[in-house]
């Protein structure tokens, strides 16, 4: 009992959901003449974790990067439909909005952790640097509250100017969170967080992710479905570029309406 | 089927021997070059060590050859080095960024692409024919250091121009994206990371530059540096307003290379033991300098790992 | 969605669908061994062989180790491959039609009792029939197991539909025994073991219909316990084939 996209997101919206930071109508996608996205209509909930889901090559990472437009960053990339973001109701992949202003109010976290060679400090002050920050004190507030926020706080408190490069893996990656979360970002795009670090280092940022829920709305894209079983509160499962299934993680993982989100979800397709 | 140890035993030891084989044609390989070097080296010491002394680095050229010296020389070639590096660096780096970040890949860049690298090949008599034209006559600075600058400048732009972008390369993909994703615009990116984070292969290849610069000849001599000057350039810096002079860049001089071909010209011997011992001093420059690069480049490598 | 028999299987990995396979047979087997037991204590109850009784109390432990055996093969399955959707819902069916199961070897084992009872006990007046009380819960097991087997609600909705029958019979046997107790008190523990006999197979019968309930929900992920058959038919109508979708 396939229903398209759009219908399931509206029914989805209908069903009482607690209100939106942003909704993607109709997005599409290509990559010059490759169409990596088709149609694709969701909704993202405020402070709320929603999941992507889907095999290699679905689009989920691709859909993601919808989100603060990263793809700008490259020739030949081309959107269609809209990404509308809330308060303020702005279609954030029209031409006539920076993308430069997006990615102010939008963090990313991304798979691999990729803090810049400076010192931890540095790592986490820049965003408040590119936003024009001078005070040395206020960055150092700012940098304390995000640090705690992404649990990394006791454990560099002492030694702040240290290189980035000296952290285990773990810990780069949260020091790339706390990065992200310095400026306040009103939503938080996580692309595959853990997928490159250890168990307990998962548990710990999967830890994080729910308490950050309060302050942030987060989307984030993984292959480890288990993640997102336990992670999430909205799941949406992609495949081949289109939006197959969204509603309810509890649901999706109990009792799935489509049969492709059923075959997947229990393994009967890669 | 049963494990047959001596089989495979055979077939390692056989493996091994290649081993053997190729790391002693790779010795001697290495040796050829490097004893080449020493030879080199030591001829030189050889014949220059005895004219070594305070006196030989403090003494201007003299047609007595126990007198010469060769302290114009080397005053000559570092200031000369002074005007290459103020000229080349900056003009080599703002191209070698703009080439990797700001330009489109489209057909223009690739040609210039093309052209940088080919004006690596160009042989150094040529830049001085360009130089002749374009720096002595064209724009009248005459014989003087300012042109031997700018000429060799030209001479390793294509050089800085690649060391750079390579270095740019080096940084991951990942970095930028993480500036980028926390709103930063494109020169706030470049500023705060990408040129901050290649400074070590761009310096390493600003030595390499300047290490080939110091030892060519050809583009000097056409734009006729002179081969006996007894004088020094005047001082940049007086004791009277104001405080810094740029008559030194329309001066004449000479540089390290050129003092050793005029006395290797001379049949006395004594003069060709002068030359060795510049040679000498030019060698020990060339690998101090390039000793600089090696160490700059572990340096930076330790602190920057991608 | 609606599970299918045929959407079991499938998985990439072939040890899984094996091992699924494998739990499905297993319950199935535990299902035939308590049918088997029911029918024999009925047998036993009607003809009052007290040998087929004795076999039928010592059977009851195969029927105890075959729930240890299942309960272990649910577990590892939980902890080894997290199922989820259609898969966790097989297992969590499974684990509580295999107490049911139990339950039901319980009941076929106390009616075996009562004929070992009765053996010593005076036969009053003639036995109410309980044979065909009897059969109707016997088959309203192999028809929910049935229903298990096919994957099929329509099956499993006439097992609820059907348990009513079994206790309107109990109903009335009831009445029938309490009748002769109060004009007869020499029949009383006569009577009374006949009632518990009954009892049991009223027992078996809500057991069977326990069952069918999990495989409305292993099909169709809808919880339809403890709800009226007219709400339970409402809820299920809606997502089977030929009928237009619901909420």
């Amino acid at each position: 009992m396939d229903m398209s996209a759009g219908v399931i997101a509206g029914q989805a919206a209908d069903a009482g959901m607690p209100p939106l930071k942003a909704q993607a109508s109709e997005l599409e996608f290509f990559y010059g003449e490759v169409q990596a996205l088709k149609r694709v209509s969701m909704p993202v909930a405020a402070n709320r974790v929603t999941a992507l889901i889907g095999p290699s090559g679905c689009g989920k990472s691709t859909f993601l990067r919808c989100f603060n437009r990263m793809h700008d960053l490259y020739d030949g990339s081309r959107y269609s439909g809209q990404i509308v973001f809330q308060p303020d109701g702005v279609n954030i992949l029209d031409r006539a909005v920076d993308p430069i202003e997006v990615r102010m109010r939008i963090g990313m976290v991304f798979q691999k952790p990729n803090p810049f060679p400076k010192s931890i400090f540095e790592n986490v002050a820049y965003g408040l640097r590119v936003r024009g920050e001078r005070s040395r004190r206020v960055m150092a507030e700012k940098v304390e509250v995000a640090l705690r926020d992404a649990s990394l706080w006791e454990e560099v408190s002492d030694r702040l100017d240290d290189m980035a490069f000296n952290l285990s893996g773990g810990q780069q990656q949260r020091l790339c969170i706390a990065r992200a979360l310095a400026t306040e970002p009103e939503l938080m795009l996580f692309d595959e967080p853990t997928s490159a670090l250890d168990p307990i280092a998962t548990a710990n940022i999967e830890e994080l992710i729910h308490r950050l829920k309060d302050k942030v709305t987060i989307l984030i894209v993984t292959h480890n479905m288990q993640q997102a079983a336990r992670v999430s509160d909205y799941t949406a499962f992609m495949y081949l570029g289109e939006l197959v299934e969204f509603g309810d993680t509890n649901l999706i993982f109990t009792n799935p309406k489509s049969k492709r989100t059923e075959d997947y979800i229990t393994g009967r397709y890669g | 089927m049963p494990y047959d140890a001596q089989a495979v035993r055979r077939l390692v030891a056989r493996g091994k021997q290649w081993d053997k084989v190729f790391v002693i044609a790779g010795l001697l390989c290495l040796m050829v070059g490097v004893l080449t070097l020493a030879l080199l080296l030591a001829g030189l010491i050889h014949d220059g060590a005895g004219r070594l002394n305070w006196e030989f680095f403090s003494n201007f050229p003299s047609r007595r050859a126990e007198r010469a010296g060769i302290l114009s020389a080397m005053v000559g070639s570092s200031l000369v080095m002074l005007v290459t590096a103020l000229a080349a660096i900056p003009l080599g780096i703002a191209a070698g960024v703009y080439l990797e970040e700001y330009a489109r890949r489209n057909w223009v860049t690739e040609i210039i692409e093309i052209n940088v690298t080919n004006l690596a090949g160009v042989p150094s008599i040529i830049y001085g024919l360009l130089a002749l034209s374009l720096f002595v006559y064209g724009m009248g600075f005459g014989q003087s250091i300012l042109s031997a600058g700018l000429t060799l400048a030209l001479l390793i732009l294509p050089v800085i121009i690649v060391s750079t972008r390579e270095a740019i390369r080096a940084i991951p993909g990942s970095i930028r994206e993480g500036a980028y994703a926390l709103g930063a615009t494109r020169w706030q990116t470049v500023r705060d990371h990408v040129v901050p984070y290649s400074t070590g292969g761009i310096l390493t290849g600003v030595i390499i530059g300047l290490a080939r610069a110091i030892g060519e000849t050809a583009p000097i001599i056409t734009i006729g540096a002179l081969t006996f000057i007894a004088f020094l350039p005047p001082a940049p810096l007086g004791a009277e307003f104001p405080f810094l002079s740029f008559e030194w860049l329309r001066s004449p001089f000479t540089v390290m290379p050129i003092q050793m071909f005029n006395w290797l010209s001379r049949p006395q011997a004594a003069f060709q033991e002068n030359a060795a011992a510049a040679g000498v001093v030019l060698v020990v420059m060339t690998l101090l300098m390039n000793a600089a690069a090696i160490w700059l480049r572990a340096r930076y490598r330790k602190r920057i790992k991608w | 969605m609606t599970l299918g028999k045929d959407d079991i299987g499938h998985h990439i990995s072939q040890q899984y669908n094996q091992e699924l396979e494998n739990l499905r047979s297993h319950v199935l087997h535990m299902g035939g061994v308590v049918e088997r037991q029911i029918a024999d204590a009925i047998s036993a109850l009607e003809d009052g062989d007290t040998q087929l009784a004795a076999s039928v109390v010592g059977g009851d432990l195969q029927v105890n180790a075959l729930e240890l055996n299942l309960d272990e093969e649910c577990s590892r399955i939980l902890a080894r491959r997290q199922p989820a959707a259609g898969d966790l819902r097989l297992i969590f069916a499974v684990i509580k039609t295999v107490t049911d199961l139990e339950r039901i070897g319980d009941q076929a084992e106390r009616v075996a009792r009562t004929v070992l009872e009765l053996a010593n006990v005076e036969p009053g007046r003639s036995r109410p029939p309980m044979r065909h009380m009897g059969d109707l819960a016997r088959r309203l097991l192999n028809k929910a197991l049935d229903a298990f087997a096919r994957m099929d609600v329509a099956a499993a909705l006439e097992v609820e539909r059907e348990d009513m029958a079994v206790d309107q019979e109990y109903e009335a046997i009831l009445r029938q025994l309490m009748t002769y107790m109060m004009e007869d008190p020499r029949t009383i523990t006569w009577a009374l073991n006949l009632v518990w006999a009954a009892r049991a197979m009223e027992r078996i019968g809500d057991h069977s219909k326990n069952i069918a309930e999990y495989v409305i929900y292993l099909v169709q992920g809808k919880d339809v316990r403890h709800v009226s058959i007219e709400e339970r038919e409402r809820r299920v109508q809606g997502d089977m084939p030929g009928q237009p979708p619901t909420a």
